[in-house]
């Protein structure tokens, strides 16, 4: 895990549609540690990305809403529809306390 | 040139979009154009059942037929030892999908993810989510044409996760 530091996303073109694969590095925590021992520890406050949006060219085509009981360092894997190379990837992802962060990709 | 903005307004706008603001925004992307999808819907999030859960995201939580989903949960599926994240994969030929909730019926809060498709959208979706310990079980909404399809599967998790 100690490798991870930043977001990645790829993006490769499949027959008839383009798969893009988005790794996000955060902690995910849902403020909600039963797990946690001793028990006197302090649990931290809820922290998780709560938004994350695809666009391919500039439009819009496709959103994620996320709780936190999304896995740490979510990723997410899905398919546009047909796509071809050069087209440009962006995903954009905002958490609960206003942390965003922007990934982009050219297709192959 | 006639203004629709009272001058005074203009000030005071002025005052608070400076440029440095602007360039700010321009490079983090606020600016760019934007299909509205719902905003993050906090009574989903926080709703304790799965009904409530599909009344706040869904609109409905009748009719569900229990075709047109399928599922990959886990690997190997069923038996999960690590609850905090496990591998899902959605499926569908449904056409026409509009939305896609994710659920888990014994977490604190059901519901784990909304996915908002437009038609450019195909399946199959792939996250990875946190499951309590102990038997819960996965579900899988899918409201496409204004009606909802639902595909569960029962799984056992021994570490649970912080759901």
């Amino acid at each position: 895990m100690g490798m991870l530091q930043h977001d990645r996303i790829r993006a490769a073109l499949r027959e008839g549609h383009t798969e893009i694969r988005v790794l996000l590095i955060h902690p995910m925590i849902s403020g909600r540690d039963e797990n946690k021992v001793p028990a006197d520890d302090a649990i931290s406050p809820p922290h998780f990305i709560q938004d994350i949006r695809c666009w391919r060219n500039g439009d819009e085509m496709f959103a994620v809403k996320c709780g936190p009981a999304t896995a740490e360092n979510p990723y997410f894997s899905f398919q546009l529809t047909e796509g071809e190379s050069g087209d440009k990837i962006k995903v954009r992802w905002v958490d609960n306390i206003g942390q965003k962060g922007i990934v982009e990709v050219m297709v192959k | 040139m006639t203004s629709s903005i009272h001058p005074k307004r203009r000030a005071v706008l002025k005052r608070f979009l400076s440029a440095s603001t602007l360039a700010m925004l321009a490079s983090s992307g606020l600016l760019l154009p934007q299909r509205v999808l719902a905003h993050w819907p906090g009574d989903a999030f926080t709703a304790e059942t799965v009904e409530d859960v599909l009344l706040a995201l869904m609109g409905q939580a009748e009719k569900i037929e229990k075709t047109g989903v399928k599922f990959t949960v886990g690997k190997p599926a069923k038996l999960i030892t690590d609850g905090q994240s496990v591998t899902v994969e959605i499926t569908s030929k449904l056409a026409n999908i509009e939305r896609v909730a994710l659920l888990v019926d014994n977490n604190p809060n059901p519901l784990v993810m909304s996915f908002e498709l437009t038609e450019n959208v195909m399946m199959p979706l792939k996250t990875r989510i946190k499951i309590v310990a102990g038997e819960s079980q996965l579900i899988a909404v899918i409201r496409a044409d204004g009606k909802l399809y639902e595909t569960t599967r029962d799984v056992r998790v021994y570490a649970g996760g912080n759901a």
